[in-house]
């Protein structure tokens, strides 16, 4: 199996998080929207699937990071609970059930980023 | 716009929406006894707020706003108050169609809504923030 | 990826102090007859390198498993602690080696 960049993986999960935080904002924000159904990211293992081979890219930058979702597939995610009479699929405790998903991601993504870092450039000085 | 400041983005109009929500509630209760001025008059007609949801071409996020905010079109409940200047000719003043408890359920829905998108700002202004940490401390 | 840097300095130093002097890192006439006993101080260093950069692969798997979704928490944050601890020891004795290497060097004979 080819390598694959630390820092490049980091990078990738954290817009993946980012778009998923914005998902649940517009969910949050809609949960009195009648009509309005609830949407999620794809699954971040489907996104490493799909762009296995350009993980690898030597081009960091080439990431494709131009539009606001990244690249990332967001749609409406299956209503799993009872449907309300205004078709409205938000359920509050969930979307903040997710953003602390969210969070706790993000900060091990940056505490592994910080440390991976710092040990390089340990290794470089002196 | 990166994703994140579009989740600020939704989260502010989220808050101006449920602001928009707790007006019109405390509207309704400050008038839930307002009958008319003339006798057989109409009293003061509950209001109602419709949310629709805008998706923003820059941000790719939904942002809420108000559709509209109308009267509700249900029928005024009527009490036997001779005394009232509303009072028609056989004592009747009709009541506003406002019921308190309702209006205050209303409210603590849109407090605990209004809280989520409190909480969204917060974290995503957090997040931010620990992206801009990486850099410090060289 | 990182492991690659700490050991190749660290090896290269060892190498380099080994094959400049060769008796050096063997501990002089003494031991000669103790090589067959214990393994030689180029020798330790050489495991403590390989063990070093196995702890910090060891850590970057542990890190890209925690980045995919599903690690441990706690393990990852222990395996990249050990990484970080082993990366210090190597590192400050690879400059202890080095230098004393350079002073040996400068010593009159």
């Amino acid at each position: 199996m080819e390598p694959v960049n630390l820092f490049d993986l980091a990078t990738r999960q954290s817009q993946w998080l980012a778009v998923r935080q914005s998902a649940i904002a517009s969910n949050i924000a809609n949960a009195n929207t009648p009509g309005y159904t609830a949407n999620d990211v794809e699954p971040f293992e489907k996104v490493l699937d799909r762009t296995a081979v350009t993980l690898a890219a030597t081009q960091t930058g080439h990431l494709g990071a131009e539009t606001a979702n990244a690249g990332f597939n967001v749609k409406p995610e299956d209503p799993n609970g009872a449907i309300m009479p205004s078709k409205n699929t938000v359920v509050l405790e969930q979307e903040l059930m997710k953003a602390g998903e969210v969070r706790r991601s993000f900060e091990l993504n940056t505490a592994i980023v910080k440390a991976f870092h710092s040990m390089m450039t340990m290794v470089v000085k002196s | 716009m990166d994703a994140l400041t579009a989740a600020l983005k939704v989260a502010a109009s989220g808050l101006g929406a449920q602001s928009e929500r707790l007006r019109v509630v405390s509207e309704n209760l400050a008038n839930a006894q307002s009958t008319g001025s003339t006798p057989g008059a109409d009293p003061y007609r509950r209001k109602t707020i419709t949310f629709q949801s805008e998706v923003d071409r820059a941000s790719g996020g939904s942002l809420v706003e108000v559709n509209s905010i109308s009267r509700d079109p249900s029928d005024f409940p009527i009490e036997f108050q001779p005394g009232n200047e509303a009072a028609d000719a056989k004592g009747y003043v009709k009541m506003p169609n406002v019921n308190t408890l309702v209006e205050m359920a209303d409210m603590s829905e849109a407090n605990r809504s209004y809280e989520a998108n409190l909480q969204v700002i917060k974290q995503a202004r957090d997040l931010i923030s620990m992206t801009i940490d990486l850099m410090r401390n060289q | 990826m990182i492991g690659g840097i700490g050991a190749i300095q660290f090896k290269t130093a060892v190498d380099g102090a080994e094959s400049a002097s060769p008796g050096l890192l063997q501990g002089g006439v003494g031991t000669q007859a103790g090589e067959s006993v214990g393994s030689t101080f180029a020798e330790v260093l050489g495991q403590a390198a390989t063990k070093t950069v196995n702890t910090l692969q060891g850590a970057e798997q542990m890190s890209i498993q925690a980045l995919k979704g599903d690690a441990d928490t706690r393990q990852v944050v222990d395996a990249v602690l050990s990484a970080q601890q082993a990366l210090q020891t190597t590192i400050a004795i690879r400059d202890k080696v080095v230098s004393a290497y350079l002073e040996i060097s400068r010593m009159s004979i």
